[in-house]
This record gives C-alpha cells, structure tokens and sequence, in this order.
C-alpha cells in the first residue's frame, strides 16, 4: 500500500516536471520553423500538379527557376539565369546561366558538378519532349499543356555550358510570365541519369534533389515532412536550420496549434473563427491574391448548352448574401473572372445582379420552367472557397425560390477532381489561384478549347471566337492592344456566361510574431526562402 | 496447471484461427479484388499476374486461405494501397505508439483506481465512500472524447502548459524506430535527448490521462466491491478475532482476495482501453493502430484496415491470455474451475 502511494507519488511528480512551460528554448526549437499544412503534397515535383498544397510544400523550398517575379517591382528578376535576351523577334530567347549553383547534397545523392545548361534542357525537356526518357516518370504536365507552353516551346538547345535557348514556334508575351511561375523548377540531370542507371526513375519525384534553400530530410504521409537548410545555397537563404511541415487537415486544430505553439505558421485558418486568434504574440496577414471562385456549368449536357438558362440561374442567385456568410465579407463580389487588380480587368458588362424574377422569366422563355440540377461542391477548403458546401446550401435555397430543385454533390478531392474532368457534373462551385500576373493565366487554363481536353475547362466550353481572341492576345507585345482583346474576350464570357464568377477573396495566415520573412507572393506558393525565428530576447530589443 | 495451460492455449488458438478466417473473407467482402485488397498491388500493375497466380486466385478456397496464413505468420501482409509502404513494418511502430499510451493509462489507473476503491470499501456507506463512488460514477459516464476536449481547452488552450498533437516536437527530429517515443528518444543519437523526453512526457500527459478516467474509475468501482465482499467473509471476522489491526487483516487477507475477482475483469478493462484509443489517437493525431485504422477506412485502403483489425484483436486475445495464465498460476481456485 505505502509504497503504490510511494510510487504513484513520484509519477505524479514526474509527469509534473515536464508541465512547467519552458522558460529557454532548446536550440532545436530555436533554430526551426513549423508550418502546419493543410494536407499532403501529391508528389515532391510541382512539374508535375497544379494543386496548391503541392506547390506551397515544394516549389519555392526545394527548386529554384530560371527567372523569379518581383510582385513589388512588377518586374522580372534574375534566378537561375543571370540575364536574358528575346531574339529572332521574340520566337528565342537566350538565358545566361549563374555559375556556381550547387544542388542538393544529401544522404541518397551526392552532386560531382555544379548547376549548368544539362538540367535546364533536362527539366524543360521532361514535360516538353514525349520522346525523353523522363517524360513518361509521373505521367502528365497539366500546367504546362494547360497554359500551352508544352505547345509553344518548340526546343531548348544547348548553346554552351553556361547558354541556352529556348526556341517558341511563335511569339508569345506570356512566355516569361509562365517561367517564372513555381512550376518550371529546374532538376538535376545527373541525379535523374543515376536513377534510371539504378532503374528507379520514379525515385526523383518522391526524394527530390534540386538547387534551393532546403533539401529534402524525410516525409511520413499524414505526419510530417523534414527539411533542413542547403548550405551552399547560391544567394541569401534561411535563418533556420530545419523546416518541418506538419500535415494538419483540421482547420479547427491548426488554429489551436497555432495558440499551444505546436505550430509557428497556419494556412488558411478560420475566417469566422479568426477573433480566436487575437493574441499578443499571434499575428494575422491576409494577401489580396489573383483568385476567382466561380459557378462553372457543364455546357456539353443540356439545358446548360443554352446562355439563356445560365444566364437565368445566375440571377437566381444572391451572391452578396454569400460573400456576407460564406467569406466574412473578406471578399469582393466578382464582376468578372480576372480580379479587378488585374490591369486588363473589365466590368463593362451586364450586371448578373439577384433577381428572381427575372430569373423565373428567363427560364420560361428557354422552355425549362422545371428544372431539376445538380451542384457539385469542393469538399476542401480552398483560398478561393473556405466552403463550397455551405454555399452550395445557399444556392440551392436561392434556386428553389425560382422554382429549380438543385441536389448537392460531394465527393473525396482526388475523386472529385478526377470525376469533374470526366465531365460527369451538371454544374461546379470551384475556383481558381493565378500562377503569375499575366492575365492569360485566367483565361486559357480555364476556358479555352484546349483546356477542355486537359479538363481544366470545367465548364467544358469551347468557343472560337474566344478562343481566337486569346491566341491574339498572345501574340502580340502592345500592351494597349492586348488590353482591348482581353476586354472583348471579357464581353464574349459576359454574354455566353459558361460560368459565374462568385467572389475574388483573400488568402489568410496565421503566424507568431517570432517568426519573420516568411514571404507569401500574390502568384505562388509560401516562400521560405528568408525566414527566420527571432528568440524571445531578441524580440524585446526591438 | 498442465491442463488449464493447455485447454487455455488451445481456446486461444482456435480464436485466432477464427480471426484469421475473418480476416482472409474480409478480402472478399471488401469491393473491388481480393488479391489487391490482401496485397495492395493493383490490377493494372505489372506484378499483378505473377502476385495472382502466387496467391492463387484461380485455385480453391482452401489453397488460397492456407497461402494467405503462410504470408501472414511470414510478415508479409502486403503494401498499403495510399501510401505504397509495407504494411507490416509499419504495424508494429503503430503499435509500439499505441501501447505506450494503453500502458500508461492502465498503469495510472490501477495505481489511482485500485488504493481509491479499497479505501473507500473500509468507509462503506460512509459520507467519504458515497462521494468517492458519486465521483466514480460520474468519471466513468463522461464520455472521452468531451472530457477530452474539455481537458485540452483548459490545460493547452487557457494554461498553454501542455501540446495537444503528435508525440514529440517534430523539431528534435527523432527518427521513428520501434514507435514507441520514449524508446526511440533513448536509442536516437540526438543531442538533446533530456529536454526530448521532456518534450515527449508533456506530449503523453493528456492522452494518458483521459484515456485511464474510465478504466480507473471501473477498477474503482469493482474494487471497492469486491473488497466490500471479502470484508464481510467469516475469515475476516477470524482474522480480526485473532487479534489482527484492520490495516493487516485489509492487506493481508481482504485485499489479494479481492484481486482475484477484479483481475477477472481486467482484460474487460484492456479492450475497453484499446477501443478508447481509437477516439484518443485521433483526437491527439497520436500515430498509433487507431488513428492509421480511422485514416485507413477514409482512404479505404484495404490492407491497413486489414492489419489493424488483426492486430487490434490480436493484443486482446494475447493479452486475455496473459491474464488467464497469470491467474491460474496465482490462484489455484481458477484452475479448478
């Protein structure tokens, strides 16, 4: 008896020590970041995704590009490729490369040679070339034949060590827009020629070596992913030795990881919830970011292959109502599919404003009185839709007034997405986050004839006359001219209305104070390139 | 002895050959093939002919069960359909992080539950018994995951004094090696290995806790009966009679009787543990069998829920079996039973 008290006595005195909040940080704690994300990556090569967890937990950590975007400048800066020049009036453009660029080394591969013009033509000709060795490893590049590069680019050719050309079958004034965004990464070749000599090709997407500010440590699928800093990174990098990711779905529990401290850095957090999160060392930022969600139909099934009935749906719905319940009001009602900081941005248009009278009388006139649909709903929370399900509530209350009974769709993500592509939906509550600041971004991966092949066009809407007024877009380098064929492109969508844009929000984030330079750019993922941690000390000082 | 040991054994074989039977038709019933959901190679794989004619899927039942039992006893329990990893070295980490908490838990609540019930059987009836009781009857109706939550409001949320996920801050970077945090702190050549442990041990308080209330405040309840019960025999009455003070005849004689009975319950307790578990685990995205089982149903990936299930069971009957040996061993009343 006296000595389970004994004993229970000392557990209990054990289990106590360790409850007293820690007064110094050991210098792990320090010397590391915890971004709790809200999902697994897909792959570790975004070459290969479009999905912006992927992105967020690679492309800026891992990869560098050949040329960056400087969002402050609006202007194109130096990455890989010291300088550039377009020559042959802009069909080629000539890279300089950087000297002295290490890739990763790590406990599976150890780099003999510096960066130079073999991985470019390696990276470029992985999504590029049907016929390279790699092109098959992963299986497809939907970016890259979604914004038509993989079309554009006719070949990159090897000049020297240190040059490039990348030769285009035409001019094209998206083409440095699309390569500075966080997909065209540049890879090892002679990582990738070790593995296919050990025949596990498939190995480079899954233990990645590439040339930024952290390499890859380890990866548990739903638990964590490890980094630690590249230490002959080639310009300024990270304060912290270690970057973890931890994978929290949960927003719920991010938020209150946030508060315990288990995490320094959440996406995304609750925006209803966010009052939670008014704390002294808590700090919280929100972007306005080029995203647009939208209600897209499925203009190959009837009767959505009528404007008239789009157009009748989209009065039927009150879209300030769900900017107010679903966003917070932390969103702007959508006039147009690009967002209005676009400079090509248009709302000149008719106004979809609510109206269920008219939208009943629409209806009548397209001989559909009685219509019965279906929308499907994300069921993840995304920048652009923190909840497609609850506004897919709404909207199907909105419809019903007008007399059409909606059902609400929802399946698994990857499910989702791969049912959406098969064109299995009637109509779609989805969205889109632009990949850089070109404002073609918004239109050919979403809606042109190409994309509906990808099933990136999830209105399934091909149009020529749209389409034609893209590809002149272009074409051309007038910023003036292309401006006015956005506009016209802006007034077809307006009328045709193969969707509905909802809402352009804002892209939330929760972080300690503690935690500095972590960097969100308008067009791409997180970027940790410059973060640090200050320890509390330091803080006080400042 | 010899005898009870065997037809034990022999009772704890046929149940595992019935969970075995379970588990192999599991495939079947399961959608899609039942050599992918035993393997977790898919139809379009290359391998998939050869792992088919191995598993003999065009044979008889009876073939393909007695090949499916010589994989299992071989560890070869196929690849996990989500994640492309081997199932069965995965299993045990999983279960090494289980049992740390299922463990702690029954270890708190029998050095708590156990002295408590016995101390309040000697105030039967007693103002001090029927409140402990009240509080016993009130622990163990809470339901884990609200106590749960409520615990994690006060203790991490308003004291910010303990961490509500994982095992450890995944900063120290300890690699996981037997799954058990503790142990793999120790065996890791971090080096931080005190304030890792530290770290760890604020990470086991919540989960433990809560985990061991129910199963402390059972072991409270049967205790203090049971001990109530013996308290009342003639031979205590002896006892007292011969001369004995009360905390002698309470330890000496009422007490290891007692045992007897409660520890019949025991395994009861053990699975009312591991089902517990699963609600705790996921709550404290704890890596244990729970939490990859609930993960595994979403993802319905066939041979995780597989492994789980088997080894879920599996603990329960070698645990029940441990008991059953021990207390025949202990009382040689069990073994004529």
């Amino acid at each position: 008896m006296t000595k389970a008290f004994s004993l229970l006595i000392s557990a209990t005195t054990i289990l106590l020590s360790g409850c007293e909040p820690g007064t110094e940080e050991v210098t792990p704690l320090s010397e590391g970041i915890i971004y709790c994300s809200e999902g697994n990556p897909d792959t570790f090569n975004p070459q290969l995704v479009t999905s912006g967890t992927t992105v967020d937990a690679t492309a800026a950590q891992l990869y560098d590009r050949l040329i960056d975007y400087d969002a402050e400048k609006q202007a194109f800066v130096p990455a890989l490729a010291e300088s550039w020049e377009p020559l042959d009036n802009g069909t080629r453009y000539r890279f300089y490369l950087r000297e002295g660029v290490e890739f990763h080394s790590t406990d599976y591969f150890t780099p003999t040679r510096e960066f130079n013009a073999e991985d470019v033509r390696f990276s470029f000709n992985r999504w590029l070339d049907e016929t390279s060795l790699y092109h098959n490893v992963g299986g497809s590049y939907p970016f890259f034949s979604a914004t038509g590069l993989d079309k554009l680019i006719q070949k990159v050719v090897k000049v020297d060590e240190m040059t490039v050309d990348i030769v285009l079958n035409n001019a094209d004034s998206s083409f440095l827009a699309n390569l500075a965004t966080d997909f065209a990464i540049v890879l090892s070749a002679e990582y990738a020629q070790l593995l296919s000599v050990k025949d596990m090709p498939y190995l480079i997407d899954q233990k990645p070596i590439g040339t930024g500010p952290y390499r890859f440590e380890s990866f548990r699928k739903d638990v964590l992913i490890r980094y630690t800093k590249h230490p002959d990174y080639w310009r300024e990098g990270p304060g912290i030795k270690q970057l973890v990711y931890s994978i929290t779905p949960n927003a719920n529990k991010r938020m209150l990881k946030l508060v315990t401290g288990e995490c320094d850095i959440i996406p995304y957090p609750l925006i209803s919830e966010l009052q939670a999160l008014n704390r002294d060392d808590i700090m919280v930022t929100n972007e306005v970011s080029p995203n647009v969600s939208f209600w897209a139909f499925n203009t190959k099934k009837p009767p959505f292959d009528d404007p008239l009935v789009r157009q009748a749906l989209s009065h039927a719905i009150n879209r300030q109502a769900i900017i107010d319940t679903i966003y917070y009001g932390n969103a702007e009602l959508a006039r147009s599919i690009l967002p209005p900081t676009s400079w090509a941005y248009d709302n000149q248009g008719i106004q979809y404003d609510y109206n269920p009278e008219k939208a009943r009388k629409l209806l009548e006139e397209a001989g559909n009185s009685e219509l019965s649909i279906n929308i499907w709903a994300m069921p993840v929370q995304r920048v652009y839709n923190p909840n497609a399900r609850r506004m897919a509530e709404l909207m199907q209350s909105d419809l019903a007034q007008v007399g059409v009974n909606a059902r609400i769709v929802s399946y698994e993500w990857n499910t989702f997405r791969r049912r959406l592509s098969r064109g299995e939906h009637d109509t779609v509550l989805i969205g889109w986050y632009a990949d850089n600041a070109d404002p073609d971004n918004f239109f050919r991966p979403l809606l042109s004839c190409a994309a509906v092949a990808t099933g990136g066009n999830r209105a399934n809407w091909c149009h020529p006359g749209f389409d034609q007024l893209l590809y002149e877009a272009i074409a051309t380098t007038n910023a003036n001219e292309r401006k006015a064929l956005y506009q016209s492109a802006q007034h077809i969508l307006n009328q045709q209305l193969p969707l509905l844009p909802i809402a352009h929000s804002r892209r939330y984030q929760a972080q300690k104070k503690s935690v500095r330079g972590v960097q969100l750019p308008p067009y791409g993922g997180i970027n940790f390139r410059l973060a640090t941690k200050v320890t509390t000390a330091e803080e006080s000082e400042q | 002895m010899i005898r009870y040991l065997s037809s034990r054994l022999f009772v704890f074989i046929i149940a595992f050959f019935l969970l075995t039977v379970f588990t192999f038709s599991l495939n079947f019933f399961f959608p899609g093939d039942p050599v992918t959901n035993m393997t977790g190679v898919r139809t379009f794989s290359d391998y998939y002919p050869v792992i088919s004619e191995i598993r003999g899927a065009d044979k008889n039942i009876a073939f393909q069960y007695i090949n499916y039992m010589q994989n299992l006893l071989s560890g070869n329990w196929g690849a996990s359909l989500s994640s492309g990893d081997y199932v069965f070295e995965h299993t045990y980490q999983h279960l090494f992080a289980s049992l740390e908490l299922i463990v702690g838990a029954l270890v708190l609540a029998v050095l708590i539950g156990v002295p408590s019930g016995i101390f309040a059987a000697t105030q039967f009836r007693g103002p001090i018994d029927k409140g402990v009781i009240s509080l016993a009857m009130a622990g163990y109706s809470i339901p884990v995951f609200w106590l749960a939550q409520l615990l994690i409001l006060f203790f991490a949320v308003k004291l910010d004094w303990l961490p509500i996920t994982g095992q450890i801050n995944p900063l120290y970077g300890i690699a996981p090696q037997s799954g058990s945090i503790l142990i793999d702190i120790v065996i890791s050549d971090s080096d931080y290995k005190a304030a890792a442990l530290q770290d760890a041990l604020n990470h086991l308080i919540l989960p433990v806790i809560i985990l061991s209330i129910m199963p402390m405040m059972l072991l409270l309840r049967l205790m203090r009966n049971a001990t109530q019960d013996m308290l009342q025999k003639p031979y205590v009455k002896a006892a007292r009679a011969r001369g004995l003070n009360e905390f002698q005849v309470l330890i000496k004689h009422a007490v290891p009787n007692a045992t007897q009975s409660v520890l019949q319950q025991v395994p009861l307790i053990f699975s009312l543990l591991l089902s517990n578990s699963i609600v705790i685990e996921s709550i404290f995205n704890w890596p244990g069998i729970g939490n990859w089982l609930v993960r595994a149903i979403f993802e319905r990936d066939f041979p995780v829920i597989q492994a789980c299930v088997l080894i879920i069971a599996l603990t329960i009957l070698l645990f029940n079996l441990v008991v059953d040996l021990y207390r025949g061993w202990r009382f040689p009343i069990v073994r004529q039973e």
